[in-house]
């Protein structure tokens, strides 16, 4: 047996490196273009022994780009800085340390459920049996299947081809095992349990630095926790200042925080996710500092209003880090949220705050989660009077 | 293996007709994997460290890339261990054979490879039982702190340094001889010097050996191979990495100057140091495209001097700042200091760094450097 000392090397690098991210992950998550190319790039360079270093920039042996000298690094055009003259143990320039978004998530998630002491969830599973009392709704074709469920009409249409081309009579002479078509459920219906999260962000100019670091976090734990109980939920997502935008998921990470806040644009454009969605349950779940511009506080209030009438929940989190007293828009959700059942209000002031926000949110969720798990059916109304 | 015996013995009668002789070569055909690993660590069953995980991964992506990827591995050693590709093709195994004997001879005959340490295999693989054993005793975190230490030190190395009092100004000999260390911390240190003086010497002729062996695979091969063969294998040889070809046209140079005869001798005498002083000249730098480069206003020098210059520094001192050890003037006094006081040193690696050196010396440790003294003791560094 082999022993693979390189791979059990790498193993050691990787959990150094991912202790050390950890470390840094707060001001990793506030980078402005967090996500580039599907990649999280940082300013951390990979572990290294701590040997000394010369500290400015020096002049260093290069080679015309004609020649064969390896490149690594950012060099300009036409200068390859010549490496590996050293060759054998001696290893090359500092390399930036890059992630895959989906690995930084997952890291960041780890870091935040250590930090708020939550329970780590299990996936559920996508494959496996499904408890439902309804019927299967027998809606594909499959050639195998129960006897009981032959679909007699393409079965007999198979077998006159099949006749026609290997004996050339036009005559049904069935042989089930070759031409048997069967009535089946339709795979994709099984997996069915979709909701659909409408994520909506405040990038006005005063969403940066702690802001935003506190949004990223809370999304991601949201992602956790939505994830390992509704894997096959549908994800859309919307920024906003004036004007307000859909993104890809990875977009959405990567925005330039600047302009005004009418927080009315940000409701509008959420409302338009639910076009063609509308079998499903539907959340909206909006981040913001609540200071919408002058002149779009009544709009707002009625795209709120409308929002509530078509989302079966609208959360809302008033983005606060530095703890100041809920104001402007903010403080009219906050009142709407006692007495609508499908409005909530959360007041993100650091992570313990996260942390009530979630707990109180899941217990929601979960409480219409119970019945829907175990039907095909739109069964939201159940928590929502 | 066996469809390469015909042509093994074919190379080794055309490599004994140029005058080569080596120690014998054990070949081994070997998965991606492991010549990744090996190419990482250095030496195969070598102690495993965080260190070259990192190298380990790089190498493992460039594997994908078929120019860059590593074909073969060769280790000094007695006998040769030289490890093939099982992935090559026959006719990129033939080239790596070729190329193998280049450096089976360059161990055998240069004067500075005659004296390595032949057995480094083995030793290896004693340092990483060993040091299992001490992880079972003192602890795992613990053994791992002192090996990231001792790695960290042991760049202060010279394979080529006799003289004991210039050998004491380099920081790893003077801990291993004055450090108040434990006999077990003692044992690793002098272990993790061991191996990296072994590499020491693989550096300081890198360029000499690559060249070497590239230069006897090509005038075997041009026996060796049809004219068809010939330019399939070149966009192989065309496109090594710059070391090679460096090497490749200084011993081109040298046969033009004294015949095959001279490169022989070229061989038996010379590390890349006084290789690239008495060889290179501009026509060689102006035929490679080589420049000293300076990012700072863009400039390119091109005189053959400015190149010498820089490659020779690389080669002395690896790139690295050279920090020599003051005399003590008290035993317990561990003073360095920054013989180039114009260039800066990045202050952000220095506090670990004298971290790890205190780790072994367990008293204050000073630095001048940048204009200031910097002192490392139990309650971290401090500066005046």
């Amino acid at each position: 047996m082999r022993i693979h000392r390189g791979r059990i090397a790498q193993h050691k690098h990787d959990e150094l490196l991912r202790a050390y991210l950890k470390q840094n992950l707060h001001e990793l998550i506030q980078q402005k273009e967090l996500v580039v190319d599907g990649k999280v790039k940082t300013q951390l360079t990979t572990l290294d022994l701590p040997t000394l270093r010369y500290g400015d920039e020096e002049a260093y042996l290069a080679q015309g780009s004609g020649g064969a000298g390896r490149s690594f690094g950012a060099g300009e055009e036409g200068v390859q800085p010549v490496g590996g003259l050293l060759g054998g143990d001696h290893h090359g320039p500092e390399v930036r340390v890059e992630l895959d978004f989906d690995e930084f998530v997952r890291l960041a998630q780890e870091v935040l459920l250590e930090e708020l002491e939550l329970p780590a969830l299990q996936r559920m599973p996508r494959g496996g049996e499904v408890e439902t009392e309804d019927l299967p709704e027998l809606d594909d074709l499959d050639r195998m299947g129960l006897a009981a469920d032959l679909n007699l009409e393409e079965t007999l249409l198979s077998s006159l081809l099949r006749n026609v081309r290997e004996r050339g009579v036009l005559d049904y002479e069935v042989d089930v095992r070759q031409d048997g078509w069967y009535f089946v459920e339709d795979p994709s219906s099984v997996r069915n349990h979709r909701s659909l999260e409408v994520y909506v962000l405040d990038i006005s100019g005063s969403m940066r630095g702690d802001y935003l670091a506190l949004v990223r976090k809370t999304i991601f734990l949201l992602w956790y926790a939505l994830e390992r109980r509704y894997p096959t939920n549908l994800r859309r997502y919307v920024v906003f200042q004036d004007v307000a935008e859909e993104k890809s998921r990875e977009e959405f990470f990567s925005v330039e925080s600047s302009g005004g806040t009418h927080i009315s644009a940000g409701f509008e454009k959420a409302m338009e996710m639910l076009q063609g969605v509308s079998e499903y349950d539907t959340y909206l779940f909006l981040f913001t500092d609540g200071e919408t511009s002058s002149g779009d506080f009544e709009l707002a209030k009625r795209k709120y209003e409308e929002a509530l009438d078509r989302f079966d929940l609208v959360c809302y989190g008033h983005v606060n880090p530095g703890s100041r007293g809920v104001g402007g828009f903010s403080e009219y959700v906050q009142e709407v949220a006692r007495r609508r059942p499908n409005a909530t209000f959360a007041n993100l002031v650091d992570m313990a705050s996260v942390r009530e926000a979630l707990r109180d949110l899941l217990a929601r969720v979960d409480g219409g989660g119970k019945v829907r798990c175990g039907s095909t059916r739109r069964s939201s109304r159940g928590w929502r009077n | 293996m066996r469809e390469y015996e015909a042509v093994i013995a074919r190379v080794e009668e055309l490599a004994r007709q140029l005058g080569l002789r080596w120690d014998p070569v054990v070949f081994r055909m070997s998965e991606v994997e492991e010549i990744a690993e090996v190419a990482s660590m250095g030496l195969p069953n070598r102690f495993v460290h965080w260190y070259w995980g990192g190298a380990y991964k790089e190498i493992r992506l460039q594997q994908d890339k078929s120019l860059l990827s590593i074909l073969e591995l060769v280790l000094n050693a007695r006998p040769a261990y030289a490890f093939l590709r099982r992935s090559n093709t026959y006719l990129q195994n033939v080239l790596v054979i070729a190329h193998v004997y280049g450096h089976a001879d360059f161990f055998a005959n240069n004067h500075w490879f005659r004296k390595s340490n032949k057995n480094m295999l083995n030793e290896a693989e004693r340092h990483a039982r060993v040091f299992r054993a001490y992880e079972a005793s003192y602890g795992r975190a613990t053994v791992d702190s002192l090996l990231d230490s001792c790695l960290t030190v042991a760049t202060t190395v010279n394979a080529f340094e006799r003289d004991p009092a210039r050998r004491r100004k380099r920081l790893v000999y003077f801990l291993e001889e004055h450090a108040p260390l434990e006999p077990y911390e003692r044992e690793v240190l002098q272990a993790v010097r061991e191996e990296a003086e072994y590499f020491d010497l693989i550096q300081r002729t890198h360029i000499t050996n690559e060249g070497w062996a590239t230069f006897v695979e090509t005038a075997l091969l041009r026996e060796l191979l049809s004219a068809r063969e010939w330019a399939q294998v070149c966009v192989h040889l065309c496109a090594r990495p710059t070391p090679y070809t460096l090497g490749y046209a200084l011993f081109g140079a040298i046969r033009r100057q004294r015949g095959f005869e001279g490169a022989l001798a070229a061989r038996r005498y010379y590390e890349d140091v006084r290789l690239i002083d008495e060889t290179l000249t501009q026509e060689l730098v102006d035929r490679l495209d080589l420049f000293v480069y300076d990012p700072r206003d863009r400039s390119r020098n091109t005189q053959v001097d400015a190149v010498k210059e820089m490659l020779i520094e690389q080669k002395l001192y690896r790139g690295e700042p050279r920090v020599e050890v003051e005399d003590p003037d008290h035993p317990r006094d561990l003073v360095l200091v920054h013989v180039e006081e114009g260039r800066k040193l990045d202050p952000r690696r220095i506090a670990l760094y004298l971290k790890a050196v205190h780790a072994l010396w367990k008293h204050p440790v000073r630095l001048r450097a940048n204009g200031k003294l910097y002192t490392y003791d139990r309650r971290g560094l401090s500066t005046a």
